[in-house]
C-alpha cells in the first residue's frame, strides 16, 4: 500500500536543491565528458577509434588493458577473498591490526606501491638481488599486477567480508544439520551465496585498475595501457583529439561495466541483511585449511608491512638498499623549496574541496533516498559518474573544456578556470576535480545511512512545521553526520592522493603533491618519493584527525546501529 | 470544551499509485464531514487504503483527485509542514539525538515562540502525562509506553486543528495498549481537538471513536457510530470484520412495515429488522451474533438434525462463558453461553437446540458473501 514515502509535493527547497545539484554535475562532469566525445570525432580521434580494431598498435593497447583489468580483478578478487575469509571465520590473534593493515592501501599516495616494489623486487632489488641474487624484469605487465593487485585488494576484500558477516550463521548450520561437511557446506552454501559478492568485486577491481594512470606511468615499461598512451597523447603528441579518442575507448567500457556492477550485480544480491546475526558462525577448524588461510593472508599482510616499511626509511636513508646511512637530506631538499609551494597549495585546495564535496555528496544522497520520485537512480548514477569515469578522462575533458572560457553562441557561461593564466592559476579547476572525485563517497555512505533511518522521523519534522531545509538541517544532517564524516575524511584523503585527472591541469602557479611526486619517480630520486609520500601521509593523518575532531564536537552519538526513532 | 475551529471535509479524495497496467487504486473517492473535536477512526485490513487517507490529510502523499478542506479551506496544495496538524506515527519517530523535551520543544521552536514561553509550555504538557521526570533523557532511554506518550506530547504541544494517529498502539503490549487507549481519549476530550485514528483493530475503534469509517479495497463500506456499526452493519463484511458473527440461511423473506421484514429461519417465522437493500437481494442472510444465540441440550434422542436443532463440534469452556460450534441445517452456527451452569454444557457430539431473540437479528444482503470469502487471508 505505501509505494514510497514522498512528501505531496516539491517543496521549494528540494526544486532549489535539486536544480543546482544538476547544473553543478552538469559543470562538473557531464560538460567535460561531451566535449571528450566532441572531440573524439575530430580526424585524429576518429581514426583512432575506427581503426581500433584493424590497427595493431591500437588493438594492442587495447588489449593490454583489458588483460591487465582482466588479470587485477581477478587476482585482487580472489586475494581479498582470502583475506575476507579469514577475518571472518578463522580465529587467531592479531585480527584487529592485521584489518587495519589490510584497509591502508585504499588511501595511499598513489606512487607508494610502486617505487617500493621497484626497490624491494625489481632488478636490483634488495630481497630479488640481494637475497636471492636474482635479477627479474618487474617493468611491464608483472610488476602492473602486482603493484595494481595489491593496491586494489581491498576493495575486494571490504566488499566481501561484509557480505560474509552478514551472511545468516543460520544456513550453515542448516546445511550441516542436514549432513553435508564442512567443505560441502563452504562449497554449496557459502560460495554460492557470494557470488553477486564476486561479481562486484571482480568488476569494481577492473574499472579501477584500467583507469589507472600512475602505475604504468611508472612501472609499465613498454606496456601501454589506454590511459597512460592518452596521457602521452597530450604531454607527447600535443593532440587533443588523439587523446579524446583514446580517452573515448577508456571511458565506453568503464561506463558499461560500471553500469553492471551497480544495477546488476548489486541487485543479484541474495543476502538478506538482517542487521542481527542470529548465531556466531561455524569457525574453520580443519588444520590444512587454516594453515592455507593463514599463511595466505600473513604473506600479503606482511608485504604491505614491508612496503610501508620501505617507504619510511627510503625517506631517512641515502638510498635505500644502496647506501644505507641515515640522512635528512630529502627533507631538507624538499622542505627547503623545492616542494612547499606544492604543500601548501594541494593542503588548502583539498581543504576547499572537502566539506563542498561532502555536503554535495549528502545532499545527493538525501534526494535520491528520500525526495527525488521518479528518476531517483538517474540522479544517483549521476551523482556516482566522478568515479565511475577514469580519471584520465576527466583529467583530458578538464583540459579540453576549461583551459578556454565556456561559450554558447559566443556568450561566456562560464570562465577559463583550468590552465595558465586562468583564475586563481588554475587552481578552480583542479577543487572542482576534487569535488566530483569525492563526493561519490559521500554520497554512498550517505545514503547507506539514510536508509537505515526511518523517514517518518523526517514526517514527523515536517508534521510539525519544519519546512524541507529546516528538516534537512536539524534532523537529517544531525542523523547522518556519522556518515559525514566519513565521507569528509575519504573526501580529503582521496583528494590528497589523486593524480590522474588534475595531472592535465597542474600549471607553474599551481602545482600539486602527487605530480610532484611523478616527476620525482620519473627521475629516479626514490629516496624524494619516499619522503613525499611521508609527508603526504602524515598530512592527511594530522587533518583528518582535526576534520574527525572538528565533526566529532558538532556530532551528536547514536549508540543504535538502526535509527528508527524508537 | 467546545471547539470552533477544526472542521475537516474530505472530498472525493483519491489515490492512484503507479500507472498504466500496475495501477492501483489505494484509496476511491473518499467522502466525509468530521465535525469539530470529534473522534474518527478509520478503520479495516491491512491495505484497504486508509493509512494512505490519512497520509494525504497530513500532506505526505498528494492525491490523484478530490480536495482535504479544513474549515472550508482547501490543503491540497500546501506541503505538510504547512498543515496545522500533528502527526503520531506507529514508529513514534522520536529524534534519536534530541532528549524528551527537545522532541516536544521542537515544533514550538520551528514557530520561533520565545524560550520562556516554549518551557513553560513543555513543561506543561509533559506534565499532563506525568513526564516530566524523563525530560532530560534521550529516546531510546525510555520503554515503549512512554516514548509513545513522548510522541503524544510533541504532538499536541503546538495545538495543531487536527491530530492524526497512525496506527500508534500497534507496538505495545496487550494491556498497555488498553491502558493508552483510556489515556488518548481523554486527552483528546479534554483539549477537544479533531483526530483521525487508524488502525486494523476493532477493539480500539470501538472503545475510542465518536464515529468509526470501515474502509475494503480503497472504498469506505460504512460510517457509524460504534453500536450502529456492531449492530446494524450495512454489509456481510463489515458484520464480520467486527466482532464475530453466524450468517443464517433464510428461507423466505418478504416485507413487513418500514426496517422491517417477516422472515423464515430454520421453519420458524419471525419479524426482523432488515438492511434497506436486503430484500431486494436474491438470497439475504441473517446476522445473529453468537452472544445472542443460546444453547441447551435437546429432549428428543433423535439424532436428526431438524428445526432449530444442531449437532455440537467443539465444546470449549472459558470459565465465564462457553463457547460452542454447531451443526445445523442453516449452517455452521458459534454460539457463546455467558454464565454458563457447568453439569448443563451439551457435550460434543450431541444434538443441541439453539435459539435467538429476532430483536438481536439483523437481515442483509448476501451479494458480497462470497466476495469476501475469496479475500480473507
Amino acid at each position: 500500500m505505501k509505494k514510497n514515502s514522498t512528501p505531496a509535493k516539491y517543496d521549494i527547497f528540494t526544486k532549489i536543491a535539486l536544480v543546482l545539484v544538476l547544473i553543478i554535475i552538469g559543470f562538473l562532469i557531464l560538460l567535460p565528458l561531451l566535449n571528450i566525445l566532441v572531440y573524439s570525432t575530430q580526424p585524429s580521434g576518429s581514426a583512432i577509434i575506427t581503426n581500433s580494431l584493424s590497427d595493431i598498435v591500437t588493438r594492442n593497447i587495447i588489449w593490454n588493458t583489458v588483460k591487465l583489468g582482466l588479470s587485477v580483478a581477478a587476482l585482487g578478487t580472489l586475494l581479498g577473498f582470502i583475506m575476507a575469509y579469514t577475518q571472518a571465520r578463522v580465529e587467531f590473534r592479531g585480527k584487529k591490526i592485521l584489518h587495519i593493515i589490510n584497509l591502508v592501501p585504499i588511501i595511499s599516495p598513489p606512487f607508494a606501491f610502486a617505487t617500493a616494489i621497484i626497490v624491494l623486487f625489481g632488478r636490483s632489488g634488495m630481497i630479488t638481488r640481494g637475497l636471492f641474487d636474482w635479477r627479474p624484469t618487474l617493468y611491464g605487465y608483472p610488476g602492473l599486477v602486482l603493484v595494481l593487485t595489491l593496491s586494489f585488494f581491498p576493495i575486494a576484500y571490504m566488499n566481501l567480508l561484509g557480505m560474509l558477516r552478514s551472511l545468516d550463521p543460520a544456513l550453515d548450520e542448516a546445511g550441516s544439520s542436514l549432513g553435508a561437511n564442512k567443505w560441502r557446506v563452504f562449497r554449496t552454501v557459502t560460495l554460492p551465496l557470494l557470488i553477486p559478492g564476486f561479481a562486484g568485486s571482480f568488476l569494481l577491481l577492473f574499472i579501477e585498475s584500467i583507469a589507472d594512470l600512475a602505475n604504468p606511468l611508472i612501472i609499465g615499461g613498454n606496456y601501454t595501457v589506454l590511459a597512460s598512451r592518452a596521457y602521452m597523447a597530450i604531454n607527447g603528441d600535443y593532440d587533443i583529439s588523439l587523446a579524446a579518442g583514446y580517452s573515448s575507448l577508456l571511458l565506453l567500457p568503464a561506463l558499461l561495466v560500471f553500469l553492471v556492477q551497480r544495477y546488476w550485480a548489486q541487485k543479484k544480491s541474495v543476502v538478506s541483511v538482517t542487521g542481527k546475526p542470529s548465531g556466531r558462525p561455524t569457525m574453520v577448524t580443519s588444520k590444512v585449511a587454516k594453515v592455507f588461510l593463514l599463511s595466505v593472508t600473513g604473506l600479503l599482510t606482511f608485504l604491505i608491512v614491508l612496503v610501508y616499511l620501505t617507504v619510511v626509511l627510503g625517506a631517512f636513508v641515502q638510498i635505500i638498499g644502496v647506501n644505507n646511512e641515515f640522512t635528512l637530506e630529502h627533507f631538507r631538499y624538499l622542505l627547503g623549496g623545492f616542494a612547499n609551494g606544492a604543500i601548501k597549495t594541494t593542503t588548502i585546495l583539498a581543504l576547499v574541496a572537502t566539506p563542498l564535496a561532502g555536503i554535495f555528496g549528502m545532499l545527493i544522497a538525501w534526494l535520491v533516498i528520500r525526495k527525488v520520485r521518479r528518476g531517483s537512480e538517474a540522479l544517483d548514477f549521476l551523482g556516482m559518474l566522478g568515479i565511475a569515469v577514469p580519471g584520465t578522462v576527466i583529467g583530458i575533458g578538464y583540459a579540453i573544456t576549461y583551459n578556454d572560457p565556456v561559450k554558447i553562441g559566443g556568450v561566456t557561461i562560464f570562465p577559463q578556470v583550468g590552465g595558465g593564466g586562468a583564475l586563481l592559476g588554475g587552481a578552480i579547476a583542479i577543487v572542482m576535480v576534487y569535488i566530483i572525485r569525492s563526493s561519490p563517497a559521500g554520497q554512498r555512505s550517505g545514503i547507506a545511512m539514510l536508509q537505515q533511518i526511518d523517514p517518518a522521523i523526517e514526517e514527523a519534522s515536517a508534521s510539525l512545521g519544519a519546512a524541507g531545509g529546516k528538516t534537512f538541517r536539524l534532523i537529517t544532517l544531525p542523523l547522518i553526520s556519522g556518515a559525514f564524516l566519513s565521507g569528509l575524511m575519504y573526501a580529503f584523503a582521496h583528494s590528497m592522493t589523486t593524480l590522474s585527472p588534475i595531472i592535465f591541469l597542474v600549471t607553474p602557479d599551481t602545482s600539486i603533491l602527487t605530480q610532484k611526486i611523478l616527476a620525482e619517480a620519473d627521475q629516479g630520486r626514490y629516496g624524494n618519493v619516499f619522503a613525499l609520500c611521508c609527508i603526504l601521509i602524515v598530512l592527511i593523518m594530522i587533518i583528518g584527525g582535526l576534520i574527525n575532531l572538528l565533526v566529532k564536537r558538532t556530532q551528536v552519538s547514536i549508540d543504535r546501529p538502526m535509527v528508527t526513532g524508537r | 470544551m467546545a471547539k470552533t475551529s477544526g472542521n475537516l471535509r474530505l472530498e472525493k479524495l483519491t489515490k492512484v499509485f503507479g500507472n498504466g497496467a500496475e495501477k492501483v487504486v489505494a484509496v476511491r473517492e473518499l467522502s466525509l464531514t468530521i465535525n469539530p473535536g470529534e473522534f474518527v477512526t478509520l478503520l479495516g485490513p491491512s491495505g484497504c487504503g486508509k493509512t494512505t487517507a490519512l497520509r494525504m490529510i497530513a500532506g505526505f502523499e498528494s492525491p490523484t483527485g478530490g480536495s482535504v478542506l479544513l474549515d472550508g479551506e482547501d490543503l491540497v496544495q500546501l506541503t505538510p509542514d504547512k498543515r496545522p496538524m500533528g502527526m503520531v506515527f506507529q514508529s513514534y519517530a522520536l529524534f534519536p539525538h534530541m532528549t524528551v523535551f527537545d522532541n516536544v520543544a521542537y515544533g514550538l521552536r520551528v514557530k520561533k515562540m520565545s524560550a520562556t514561553e516554549i518551557k513553560k509550555a513543555v513543561a506543561e504538557v509533559l506534565d499532563s502525562m506525568s513526564l516530566s521526570h524523563l525530560a532530560n533523557r534521550a529516546p531510546n532511554q525510555l520503554s515503549g509506553g512512554q516514548q509513545q506518550r513522548v510522541a503524544l506530547a510533541r504532538a499536541m504541544v503546538v495545538r495543531p486543528k487536527v491530530l492524526l494517529f497512525d496506527e500508534p498502539l500497534s507496538n505495545l503490549d496487550a494491556k498497555l495498549r488498553a491502558q493508552m487507549r483510556v489515556e488518548i481519549r481523554n486527552i483528546q476530550r479534554r483539549l477537544g481537538i479533531t483526530s483521525i485514528f487508524v488502525t486494523h483493530d476493532q477493539d480500539e475503534a470501538m472503545s475510542l471513536s465518536d464515529r468509526i469509517v470501515v474502509m475494503r479495497n480503497a472504498v469506505v463500506e460504512q460510517v457509524g457510530t460504534p453500536d450502529e456499526i456492531y449492530r446494524r452493519p450495512s454489509s456481510v463484511f463489515v458484520a464480520d470484520f467486527i466482532g464475530r458473527s453466524n450468517f443464517l440461511a433464510v428461507e423466505s423473506a418478504a416485507k413487513s412495515k418500514a426496517g422491517k421484514a417477516k422472515i423464515v429461519v430454520s421453519g420458524k417465522k419471525m419479524d426482523v429488522a432488515a438492511q434497506s437493500k436486503a430484500l431486494s437481494s436474491k438470497r439475504p442472510v441473517l446476522l445473529v451474533r453468537p452472544e445472542s444465540i443460546n444453547v441447551t441440550a435437546a429432549k428428543s434422542s433423535s439424532k436428526k438434525l431438524g428445526k432449530g436443532v444442531g449437532r455440537v463440534t467443539s465444546v470449549v469452556f472459558y470459565g465465564n462463558h462457553v463457547e460452542y460450534t454447531l451443526e445445523t441445517n442453516e449452517g455452521v452456527i458459534v454460539a457463546v453461553v455467558s454464565d454458563p451452569i457447568y453439569d448443563e454444557i451439551v457435550a460434543v457430539g450431541k444434538v443441541a437446540r439453539y435459539s435467538f431473540d429476532p430483536s438481536r437479528a439483523w437481515l442483509l444482503p448476501s451479494d458480497s458473501i462470497e466476495a469476501m470469502n475469496g479475500e480473507r487471508e
